[in-house]
């Protein structure tokens, strides 16, 4: 029939009318933000690297730093640090790209201000930043490149132990009964190769201890069964 | 409590003929009162509307509304209306200068004059007038002038357009709502409001003429110029139509004169159908705002639940489906009326 839809309009509207109101009381009460709500940029000076890839993700020119070269190393050092957000877009392709996740978004979404140059976020360099840093710096380079050293150790251990050993050990035999026990287990493989970069004497200590046990089992599996044993060897 | 403000008139007069004023003197000073009075009460009852339409449109579509200034809001049109007094004051200069600025003088005098029948309770009325309803249809066809002035003194399309409007969409919707009453008053008899109002102390006219209720709220919508008929304003494609121009408190007026057509058309709406200031327990006065009301709320459901319109559609259907519906009522009503007389039943 004609007319229904008004009638079915005015019952719509009717229990609109009842149903709870919407609005958010913004200033009173503020609002819920989702977890990955894009507020302001943040950017913490201490963790940035200053590789450039967020100066160069970002479509809008929005970012820019400086760097100094350091003379005590190699690395460059982060002056300043500069977000012009009026023109960012919150597109995030900064933050994805930071290796080191020093960029991030966080809920302030209150951004407005008097004046235009007031929007610009300048991060100095924090005082205190240098020996803070040139402390660090040297223990960790050092421990770096130990467990690349371990690393390459491994490796070679794993790869070819008779002529590794043969230079941590002498007689035939032991260098063979160690090598077999390396290349049958890891973890006695990354302890010998650990010990002997960090510390030969006691590596050939260790590796005494492993031979005898090792000794000592196989003679034990003789006297038990004799057949098995013979084959293994 | 019944005869509470008429008690109240009577001691007034009273108390000026001991002062030592003649009669007749006295009682040209309380029709003054009456009328101030009545003036105070549109004015206090507009912002108490306004604020209630921004309220229950805001409720209508899930919002708040205004809720800052006081308790729920309710001094916003305190402040609105402040702020309209205080602005500018802006006649095009290309304007017909008198007609511009007696338009709104003319709108609000015309809607406050609507007031002058209505019977507010048993016994209150400011005047008496035996051909009420007749003065009621014809005084609110008076409008139609004001927007036409206030249109064509604006020297503005989008103003003259709306007048245009204005004038096609009340001219149509005129008739229907003349002949919806109609039916009524062949029931009573008499044109006399508190007749009618008393005619109505069994079955309410609702009930007696239910098409001509429908009718009759259809055309006072249309007469009201409120949505979804409110092409003459249409902000979206007129920009305000017959208002455009207007600023300040000459804008303002036009606005108070809307609201107090609503309320005006409401409560003869309340009167003719839905028995006037009849009704048990309290005092008539109340029973007869309580009606106004309930009608007004109902006036701002429809609005603020259907979209307007178009124009062609408008006229058509006033036409086409309203003056043939509110005829056949009549038509309907007299073979009722002689039906029933035929039966002995009246
Ligand atoms: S979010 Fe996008 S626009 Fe904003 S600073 Fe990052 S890369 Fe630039
Ligand atoms: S991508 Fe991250 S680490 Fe690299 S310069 Fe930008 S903020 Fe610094």
């Amino acid at each position: 029939m004609k007319g229904q839809g008004l009638i079915k309009g005015l019952g719509i509207t009717l229990k609109h009318f009842f149903q709870k109101e919407i609005t958010e009381q913004y200033p009173d009460v503020m609002p819920e933000l989702a977890p990955r709500f894009r507020g302001c940029l943040r950017f913490q000076f201490e963790k940035c690297i200053a590789c450039g890839i967020c100066v160069n993700n970002c479509p809008n020119d929005v970012l820019s730093f400086e760097t100094e070269k350091s003379d005590k190393s190699k690395k460059k050092k982060l002056l300043s640090y500069s977000i012009d957000f009026q023109y960012c877009m919150f597109c995030n392709l900064c933050v994805e790209g930071c290796p080191t996740n020093c960029l991030y978004f966080d809920h302030d979404f209150e951004l407005s201000s008097f004046e235009r140059e007031d929007i610009k976020m300048i991060y100095l360099r924090p005082e205190g930043l240098d020996e803070a840093e040139d402390s660090q710096a040297e223990p960790e380079e050092q421990e770096d490149k130990e467990q690349k050293q371990i690393e390459a150790m491994l490796k070679a251990l794993q790869k070819n132990p008779q002529k590794v050993l043969s230079r941590l050990l002498e007689g035939e035999e032991d260098i063979n009964i160690l090598s077999e026990l390396i290349q049958s287990d890891q973890k006695t493989a990354g302890k010998i190769a650990e010990l002997m970069i960090k510390d030969k004497e006691k590596a050939l200590k260790v590796a005494r201890g492993f031979i005898n046990k090792e000794k000592k089992n196989r003679a034990q599996q003789e006297m038990d069964g004799g057949k098995g044993g013979d084959n293994d060897v | 409590m019944e005869a509470l403000f008429i008690n109240l008139a009577e001691a007034f007069t009273g108390w000026m003929i001991r002062l030592g004023l003649n009669p007749a003197w006295a009682e040209s000073i309380l029709l003054l009162v009456k009328w101030i009075i009545v003036i105070t009460i549109i004015t206090v009852n507009i912002i108490i509307l306004i604020w209630l339409e921004r309220k229950i449109s805001a409720f209508f579509q899930e919002r708040l509304g205004p809720n800052r200034l006081g308790p729920f809001g309710i001094f916003q049109t305190v402040a609105d209306a402040i702020k309209l007094l205080t602005k500018e004051d802006i006649v095009p200069s290309a304007a017909d200068k008198l007609i511009f600025k007696t338009a709104p003088m003319f709108f609000i005098v015309v809607a406050v004059m609507l007031y002058t029948v209505i019977p507010m309770g048993k016994d209150m009325e400011v005047i008496n007038l035996n051909i009420g309803l007749l003065f009621f249809i014809s005084v609110g066809s008076l409008s139609t002038i004001a927007l036409l002035m206030a249109g064509w003194g604006s020297n503005n399309k989008w103003s003259l357009m709306g007048a245009v409007r204005s004038v096609a969409q009340m001219v149509s919707y005129e008739i229907p709502l003349a002949f919806s009453l109609l039916g009524v008053v062949m029931i009573t008899g008499s044109l006399n409001l508190q007749d009618i109002v008393a005619a109505q102390d069994k079955w309410w006219f609702i009930v007696l003429q239910p098409i001509a209720f429908i009718t009759y709220f259809i055309a006072a919508t249309a007469e009201l110029n409120r949505g979804p008929f409110d092409m003459p304003e249409a902000e979206q494609e007129l920009t305000g139509g017959a208002y455009t121009e207007y600023t300040g408190m000459r804008w303002a007026l036009f606005f108070l004169a809307e609201y107090t057509n609503l309320v005006a058309v409401s409560a003869l709406m309340a009167t003719v159908f839905l028995g006037g200031w009849q009704g048990p327990w309290l005092p008539s006065w109340l029973w007869i705002i309580i009606k106004t009301y309930a009608v007004i709320l109902v006036f701002f459901w429809v609005k603020w639940t259907f979209p307007r319109i178009r124009m062609d559609h408008l006229m058509s259907f006033s036409w086409k489906v309203l003056v043939p519906v509110s005829l056949g009522n009549i038509l309907l009503t007299g073979a009722g009326i002689y039906f029933c007389r035929w039966m002995g039943w009246c």
